[in-house]
């Protein structure tokens, strides 16, 4: 289980990621990439515990006893959905700044890269990543909400 | 063959409603879980179900060009939406649940007063 | 002249911001705070009277791309309207300084006074038919509590009930007729609009429309219900003398002067709209009714306030019925009595208020020969009474001479039983005549040994209903120039065409001078024997006690109270399957109730090619379904649900849908962890299952069943059709527009962005709950 998950884990976060970013064109997106990425992490927590993140990643102390509310990665969790909530807001009131509506998107190809030949940025994204980051810090904190009991 | 996915869909919402009545705390939660299943299909069956082909897919081959006749990108993105949604609210549900059975000791909703 | 819109809206918006800061500047200033407001109403006055003469629409963008705008409509009726409301008000203000000053919560009834003035200046001018019903119900609000002062008084709240339920709930009868008038707009117009000004504009082909779509009679009858409410007409009269609960200034200003003629006022404003023979049947006889039953009443009434509400009701009448006739003398006599009623009315109020302050008994009986110890008000009661009697020279006899005028003109036109009103309305005067002498009778002969002392009233409760007494001598002096100024440009509003209003003391005799000679003899006549006439029509009045709407309003009511808990016990019992069976049964029986009224729904039945694997999808989908029905225990139904779920996700694959597929596969595998985790922690609780229980639960679900199944086959859409034009759109928008070649995607982030960010919210909003529940519990706090 543990090495399944140590194997599986990377490729499934790769994968989430590389649905964001492409979203805008194939299939995948900010939510899809968003339980995507919840589930890596569930797969961790399944097979290694809450602690796992804390002790075993970054190599940090982790305060044993304490309710799941204090704990470091429930944190931060919460903030994750809190920021992500404020960037896709945030992302709404930059189109204020163009004096369009709120919300308003738009889009620039960027020609003539190397690699790539032409690149398409979108300010979607950034909306889409807000997506992301919610689905992300909501789930991720139910789950650890729930797995805690 | 609309009937057909007529009667999934009726089958599903009374299924769902069936469970809804239960005593039992956890099944009045399966019976939202497959009412939002059947919603779910119900709001694709309404964007008008095709075999599937590689031109129906709401997702269109390159910038410019014709654009196909795809199905209905819509209902798609409600549903996309809707799935993340009635996870959040499932799970809210069950949390609720078992907060209920923790202060009521009883999973019986008949016997809550 | 063109209206000017800064001071349109100053004037209205002026006195909500005074509401708003009412109750800081009364801990400031205390009792003075009637000052305050005096010099707020006196400001609208001025401003209001700058406007006069001016006629047109002014509009305030608000959301010019919708075509939203705060519009105002101005004409000499709106002008007088306001004039009067803002006139009263400052002398209301001023009175209300002295006569409230030992009373409790006065920021409350300040703010609350000042902000009644602003609705009923905003009814006047709102050109728009929604807001016009927003000021219409913000009065009702403000009526309600000012009636309801005396908070700790159970009459006082029975009252302001009573006042509410009446006039809010009548409101929503102007709120349909505003609708149909909306809608008679968007053929009549060519645009379904609500601006008043414009149906104005055109009423011939309002009109037509209106008559060619049969909404004429429902809208006329929605809005005389509104204003009958409003303006205390028979049979909805019966509040208005309840509502003399109210503070004595309130009763002046609010249940006389103002907000009881909003009714009137908007019926004056649709005649030019709805004037016919429908409308000339319907107000004339109903203003006619409440004339004679209102002065009726006054004559038995016990309280000297009670006799001025009745015999305002009677005067409402008046108006009412003047508007109802076609003639410009009808017109003429609603617009002029109008002003006139103000006048005299408001000054009686504050007579009774003087009256009840200084002598301390409200009692008929108990009151008489009070002018030597209040010489000044008695003397500003003659001219007002006189007035109200119609006795000339003053004003109220020109005035109801032209009602006379009116009925003897539409008799003499229609014959028959049409002369049935000048009757009635000779027969309602000689009962105004009586209750009239009976008021002013509290001041003259010698006063009784149970007066003992009466005090000098002060100098602000004396000067306000004065200076409506010189009004009110000052158009009995030069009528001509009252109507010059501001009467004449409202019967131009208030009539089709540009009529010319001329009054003066007849030197002849004429038909109406020998109706009002024939009122005032008998009326004189009458009040010798005045206790003998008023013992017959109140024995008249018992037996008649059982039409009393009062007792009509109470049994309602109390049927209202015992109904509503029962009804509360059947659908709101605390078991979640009542809960349920209602929802879920109600909600099928309206959608079938919809689709057997609905025609032209056909059954799509070749309208999806479904696939053999997506059939087959399907079917593994509905047993599972069935599976997590009869699950022997929680671990194997969450598995079913489980395989519910992959079915489902299979069949967005096959439906060409692979963002669906990809997050519901992934989604499934999340609520199956956190399924599994939850059911570690609770017991295995199944329930027995009774076989009556079931049946009823399979019959309910059945019906809910074949609910769905009948919503997909009449609504799915056929094979061949084209995508709809949204899908369309948004097909060949998302490239150009959005710059992404998934649809969905650009949806969720580009087109429907906000949509998708109330999601993202919800989202939010359950993690919060889930915490928020956890964390509770662990802090203590249970339930």
């Amino acid at each position: 289980m543990k090495t399944t998950a140590r194997i599986v884990v990377p490729i499934i976060l790769v994968l989430a990621i590389s649905l964001l970013l492409q979203g805008h064109n194939l299939p995948g997106g900010g939510f899809i990439a968003g339980v995507l990425t919840t589930v890596a992490f569930a797969l961790i927590y399944v097979a290694q515990g809450l602690d796992y993140l804390d002790s075993g990643v970054l190599g940090q102390e982790v305060e044993s006893g304490a309710g799941v509310f204090e704990h470091r990665s429930v944190t931060a969790f919460r903030q994750t959905f809190m920021v992500g909530l404020a960037v896709a807001v945030a992302s709404g009131f930059a189109a204020l700044l163009f004096d369009e509506p709120f919300l308003t998107q738009t889009f620039v190809i960027v020609e003539h890269l190397p690699l790539y030949h032409e690149l398409e940025f979108a300010s979607a994204l950034a909306f889409d990543v807000g997506v992301y980051m919610v689905v992300v810090g909501v789930l991720l904190t139910i789950l650890s909400v729930v797995g805690a009991e | 063959m609309s009937v057909a996915l007529a009667t999934v869909v009726g089958g599903l919402f009374a299924l769902g409603t069936f469970l809804l009545l239960r005593r039992d705390l956890v099944r009045v939660v399966w019976g939202v879980s497959v009412l939002s299943q059947a919603a779910n299909v119900y709001l694709i069956s309404m964007g008008g179900v095709q075999p599937g082909t590689h031109d129906t897919v709401p997702v269109l081959d390159a910038h410019g060009g014709a654009v196909p006749e795809t199905t209905d990108p819509l209902v798609q993105a409600l549903v996309l939406t809707a799935i993340v949604i009635s996870f959040g609210t499932t799970a809210f549900a069950l949390v609720l649940t078992y907060r209920a059975y923790q202060e009521n000791e009883t999973m019986d909703v008949q016997e809550w007063r | 002249m063109a209206p000017e819109l800064a001071i349109v809206v100053t004037a209205v918006v002026l006195p909500f911001v005074a509401s708003g800061v009412a109750p800081l500047v009364y801990r400031l200033a205390g009792d003075y705070t009637g000052y305050f407001g005096a010099v707020v109403a006196l400001t609208c006055f001025g401003l209001v009277g700058t406007q006069l003469g001016s006629r047109g629409a002014v509009a305030l963008p608000w959301v010019p791309s919708m075509d939203v705008a705060l519009r105002f409509y101005v004409d000499g009726w709106a002008v007088l309207f306001a004039l009067l409301a803002s006139g009263i008000g400052a002398l209301v203000f001023t009175y209300s300084a002295s006569y409230m000053h030992d009373e409790r919560s006065l920021a409350r009834y300040y703010a609350t006074l000042l902000a009644f003035m602003g609705s009923i200046l905003g009814v006047a001018f709102a050109a728009d038919l929604v807001v016009v019903f927003l000021f219409w119900e913000l009065t009702s609000l403000c009526s309600f509590v000012l009636i309801g002062h005396h908070t700790e008084d159970r009459e006082s709240r029975y009252a302001a009930r009573m006042a509410m339920v009446v006039t809010v709930g009548s409101g929503l009868f102007l709120l349909v007729g505003v609708v149909l008038l909306a809608i008679a707009a968007g053929d009549a117009l060519g645009a379904t609009t609500f601006d008043l000004a414009a149906m104005l504009a055109d009423t011939d082909a309002m009109r037509a429309t209106l008559r060619e779509s049969g909404l004429f009679v429902p809208a006329l009858a929605a809005f005389a219900v509104a204003a009958g409410a409003k303006s205390a007409q028979v049979p909805l009269h019966f509040w208005l003398p309840n509502a003399m609960a109210a503070p004595t200034p309130v009763s002046a200003f609010l249940h006389s002067a103002t907000m009881v003629k909003v009714g009137v006022y908007f019926v004056g404003r649709l005649r030019p709209l709805f004037g016919g023979p429908e409308w000339t049947l319907l107000f004339a006889t109903v203003g006619l009714a409440t004339m004679t039953v209102g002065a009726m009443l006054a004559v038995v009434a016990t309280d000297v306030k009670e006799l001025l509400a009745y015999s305002t009701a009677s005067h409402l009448g008046l108006m009412v019925a003047g508007f109802g006739f076609g003639t410009v003398y009808g017109s003429e006599a609603g617009v002029f009595h109008l002003l006139n009623h103000a006048l005299f009315k408001a000054a009686l109020f504050l007579v009774a208020g003087i009256v009840a302050h200084e002598v301390g008994t409200r009692r008929v009986d108990a009151l008489s020969g009070l002018w030597r110890d209040l010489p000044v008000t008695a003397a500003v009661t003659a001219v007002a009474a006189l007035s109200m009697a119609g006795f000339p020279p003053f004003n109220g006899f020109y005035s109801k001479e032209l009602l006379f005028e009116a009925t003897y003109e539409a008799a003499h036109a229609a014959g028959g039983l049409a002369w049935l009103y000048p009757a009635v309305a000779v027969f309602a005067s000689v009962f105004t005549v009586l209750y009239s002498l009976r008021f002013l009778g509290i001041f003259l002969g010698e006063r009784p040994a149970a007066v003992a002392s009466v005090h000098r009233p002060s100098l602000a409760l004396v000067v306000p209903p004065a200076v409506l007494a010189l009004g009110t001598v000052a158009i009995s002096a030069s009528p001509q120039l009252a109507v010059d100024t501001v009467v004449q440009r409202g019967v131009a509003a208030t009539s089709a065409g540009r009529p010319e209003v001329h009054v003066e003391f007849p030197t002849h005799v004429s038909p109406p001078v020998v109706m009002s000679a024939i009122t005032i003899g008998v009326g004189l006549a009458g009040y010798a024997v005045y206790d003998r006439v008023r013992t017959a029509v109140a024995a008249l009045a018992d037996a008649a006690s059982f039409a009393h709407p009062n007792l009509w309003y109470d049994r309602l009511l109390l049927g209202v109270e015992a109904a509503s808990p029962r009804v509360a016990r059947t659908v709101h019992n605390g078991r979640l399957r009542t809960y349920v069976t209602w929802v879920v049964a109600t909600a099928s029986a309206l959608a079938l109730f919809g689709y057997a009224t609905t025609s032209g729904l056909a059954p799509g039945v070749e309208s999806t090619r479904i696939t053999a694997a997506m059939g087959l999808v399907l079917v593994v989908a509905v047993v599972a379904a069935v599976a997590v029905v009869i699950a022997p225990s929680h671990v194997v139904g969450v598995l079913a649900l489980s395989i519910l779920g992959f079915m489902v996700a299979i069949f967005y694959i096959l439906a060409s849908a692979p963002d669906l597929a990809l997050t519901q596969l992934v989604v499934e595998t999340l609520v199956l962890l956190i399924f599994l985790l939850v059911l570690e922690r609770m017991p295995a609780f199944y329930g027995d299952l009774r076989p009556r229980v079931v049946a009823r639960d399979a019959a309910l679900s059945a019906v809910v069943g074949a609910t769905a199944f009948l919503t997909v086959v009449l609504s799915i859409p056929d094979a061949g059709a084209d995508p709809t034009a949204i899908a369309r759109f948004y097909a060949t928008e998302a490239v150009p527009s959005g710059g992404g070649t998934n649809i969905v995607n650009v949806i969720l982030v580009d087109f429907r962005g906000f949509d998708t960010l109330g999601e993202l919210f919800v989202v939010a909003i359950a993690a919060m709950s889930i915490v928020v529940l956890i964390e509770m519990r662990d802090r203590g706090e249970t339930q």
